[in-house]
């Protein structure tokens, strides 16, 4: 019997340390963060939160006037401190786990973005799946200020357009946290960042934004951010970030354009696209050697050409093999003239080939680079022609 | 003396393998990427080979003096009190070896999972598990062994299976870049904290196990297993998080975890994961304990040692929370102290005791 209550009794004080409420977090206490924006302030940071309004986002009952999230900020000697002091304005503690896109101003990532990276490392909430962009020509509030239509959070409308485009598109660069502080300790490889850029001014930061057809405020990725280490020091265009994204090899699928023999042009899309990038040491000096293959559909045809021959097609191929592989140079040329970083992983290659030699050249990697032997080889092969097969143009024009 | 507790071949052979794979599967990885970087697994299976002569140590003791524990040993190769001094040495090592384990357990609690929580509720949870197990005895601890190990491999394959999609095989490039020196100091932390401290067995190898010619391959298998599922840790850790962010990372395996997400649908699944190291971590615990608490009791001439467990139980909650008075210190002990302190008690000693004790035996004859 004693026994019997002895286990009943321990049964019950057990309750107590079993329920695991000691760090109970009900969803309605939590500010789920979407979005955070850092900015340079007079001291330390200017951080902006964007947060989801649950009420709004939940399908069904929504009233429909009220926005579907929250921009809060707050100014702090550190990140950390701005964050805990949004709870004077927020109701709810910022909860981090959930963070889709980290938007970093232009003026603080002139200045080095590694100090204020620190603590999204640090803290166990973050976790490292998010993207990391830079705002191009304004501060990373006015990104996250801006109302979307189609996706209702603006910061989920940032993630899935650089994942779409960069799939689809390929001038863009989806970079996680560990990704990116990878590259910045790296000594054989620099940073790059996608460019995010807001159009319309103040307009987009109503709901009137998204009560009309054709919003005035957007947003929208333009190209690549450069780095040196850890500070902005350039734009790659989409032109040259598309090159980028070749040499990557990060291409899944793009369109691109050829021009016909007699004027016009030729829409295709690249289906398939593998890039190998292999250093070498040649005599003591570093070289690259890029192959790309590639496997292009016609898409589009606006010129007068006939695709019935088998010699157009070899010809096309060779044509496109001559534009990718000056896409490509375009933008080693560019980037080796005008910013003098390796952003390509060059170092990283010939770390991997030959360690020895490495150690004398990543004294002056950036030096070594802006000079490098670079040789490109592209092998495109043209599979299918869509649907038709010569263009309908040839016979209204004869 | 009477040996009526035996535990069978199959269930020393999990509890060895648990015991290796212990803490070793959640600090490992970053210790062995600040050594020896993109190679950390060469070193890894480095260490896993040199801990082969660990254990080959241990085989040997046991075949020199089969029926008998450590302390039983030593004091007869030594007398009573150099035996006994000796012996403490080795029981201290124990209690030291639970205490920072405990530690870990806690320490990741409240770093990664729940931060806000004082980390005396999991350690005192955790030491109540472990006083349970060493007052139900030895026999219970091998029969968790066997029912858990079933649920570590599914957890363990279903993370590596997940993994997989994530590995870029450049981040192990290139191999042979790092020299002899960073790999040999990387392998001498693996074995200090995956394969020596497996010398707490000695308490129980070979007298408790009920076939004792088989008991010495089955510790090697053992321990051949554990290394085997740190290597793969290791590996994956390198190859999916590169060895910078291996190195920073306090808790890689944690990280790798994080790592999981295949389709957007199964991701964030860390902390079933967790559920491998709480099981691996409960046996290093239980038998760095009951280690100390059966020399102790041999050493007082105690018959039974259970009705100590309780009283110690305490003792280790009060001393895992001030071992380490910070993480930074922890990090200091573990990778500068630990690694010659486990060499002196778990290498140098047996390897005394077993060279007096082959003198000795000559002599009589």
């Amino acid at each position: 019997m004693a026994r019997k209550l002895f286990v009943f009794i321990s049964c019950l004080l057990l309750l107590f340390p079993l329920t695991g409420c000691w760090n109970r977090r009900e969803l309605n206490e939590l500010g789920i963060s979407v979005g955070i924006g850092i900015d340079k302030a007079e001291k330390g940071y200017r951080v902006s939160v964007q947060v989801v309004n649950p009420g709004e986002v939940t399908a069904g009952k929504t009233s429909g006037n009220r926005t579907p999230i929250t921009l809060y900020e707050a100014t702090g000697d550190t990140i950390f401190e701005a964050i805990r002091k949004i709870t004077t304005i927020s109701p709810r503690v910022i909860y981090l786990a959930h963070l889709r896109v980290l938007v970093i101003g232009e003026s603080l990532a002139r200045e080095g973005i590694e100090k204020p990276l620190d603590h999204f490392s640090r803290d166990h909430e973050v976790r490292t799946d998010f993207f990391i962009v830079i705002a191009k020509g304004s501060t990373a509030k006015d990104v996250l200020k801006v109302l979307t239509p189609i996706e209702k959070i603006p910061a989920n409308k940032l993630y899935l357009s650089l994942e779409t485009s960069q799939k689809v598109w390929a001038p863009t660069a989806t970079v996680t946290l560990d990704e990116l502080m990878t590259d910045i300790i790296s000594e054989g490889k620099s940073p790059v960042l996608s460019a995010v850029k807001v159009t319309g001014g103040v307009e987009g930061q109503s709901q009137k934004n998204v009560e009309k057809i054709d919003p005035s405020g957007r947003l929208k990725y333009t190209g690549l951010a450069v780095f040196r280490e850890d500070k902005l020091i350039g734009w790659l265009n989409e032109k040259e970030s598309k090159g980028y994204s070749y040499i990557r090899d990060k291409v899944r699928n793009t369109v691109g354009t050829l021009v016909c023999p007699e004027g016009g042009k030729i829409g295709v899309e690249v289906t398939r696209s593998k890039t190998q990038v292999t250093g070498k040491m040649n005599n003591g000096k570093p070289q690259i050697n890029i192959e790309i293959r590639m496997e292009e559909n016609i898409g589009e045809v606006e010129c007068q050409i006939d695709l019935t021959k088998r010699k157009t097609i070899e010809d096309l191929e060779k044509s496109a093999e001559q534009k990718v592989a000056a896409i490509m140079l375009g933008t080693i040329h560019k980037v080796q003239k005008s910013f003098k970083v390796d952003i390509f992983g060059f170092g990283e290659e010939i770390h991997r080939v030959d360690p020895t030699a490495w150690k004398t050249l990543k004294q002056n990697w950036d030096e070594q680079f802006t000079h490098l032997d670079i040789n490109v080889k592209a092998d495109v092969q043209i599979r299918r022609i869509g649907t038709v097969s010569n263009s309908f143009h040839k016979k209204e024009e004869e | 003396m009477m040996n009526t507790v035996k535990i069978s071949i199959r269930q020393f052979t999990v509890l060895v393998m648990f015991y290796t794979i212990g803490t070793t599967i959640l600090i490992i990885p970053s210790s062995l990427a600040a050594d020896a970087e993109q190679n950390a697994w060469i070193a890894a299976i480095v260490g896993w080979l040199l801990g082969f002569i660990a254990v080959g140590l241990y085989i040997l003791l046991s075949r020199l003096f089969p029926n008998m524990t450590l302390i039983e040993y030593t004091e007869k190769v030594f007398g009573k009190w150099l035996g006994n001094l000796f012996s403490l040495l080795f029981v201290i090592f124990s209690f030291i070896g639970a205490s920072t384990v405990l530690f870990y357990m806690g320490n990741f609690m409240t770093t990664q999972v729940l931060p806000e929580t004082p980390i005396e509720s999991f350690t005192i949870l955790f030491a109540g598990i472990i006083i349970m197990g060493l007052r139900l005895g030895l026999e219970v601890l091998a029969r968790t062994a066997e029912i858990l190990f079933p649920w570590f491999l599914i957890l363990f394959m279903v993370s590596t299976l997940l993994l997989i999609p994530e590995i870029e095989i450049q981040k192990i490039q290139p191999i042979v870049e790092i020299g002899i020196k960073p790999i040999i100091k990387g392998a001498l932390s693996f074995v200090g904290t995956a394969s020596l401290p497996l010398i707490v067995f000695l308490m129980v190898f070979p007298a408790f196990v009920n076939n004792p010619k088989k008991a010495g391959k089955a510790f090697i298998i053992g321990n051949l297993l554990g290394g085997l599922f740190v290597i793969i840790i290791t590996f994956l850790s390198i190859s999916i998080l590169g060895p910078d962010f291996s190195e920073r990372n306090m808790y890689p395996s944690y990280a790798l975890a994080k790592k999981i997400n295949i389709g957007n649908f199964i991701q964030r699944v860390e902390i079933l994961m967790a559920g491998m190291w709480f099981m691996t971590i409960f046996f290093k615990t239980s038998f760095y304990s009951y280690s100390f608490l059966k020399g102790l009791a041999q050493i007082c001439g105690l018959k039974d040692h259970r009705p100590l467990a309780l009283p110690y139980g305490i003792i280790l909650v009060v001393y895992s929370l001030v071992v380490y008075p910070n993480v930074v210190y922890m990090m200091d002990f573990d990778s500068k102290i630990w690694v010659p302190y486990a060499l002196t008690t778990c290498l140098f000693l047996p390897l005394i005791i077993l060279g007096v004790g082959t003198i000795r035996g000559k002599m009589k004859k």
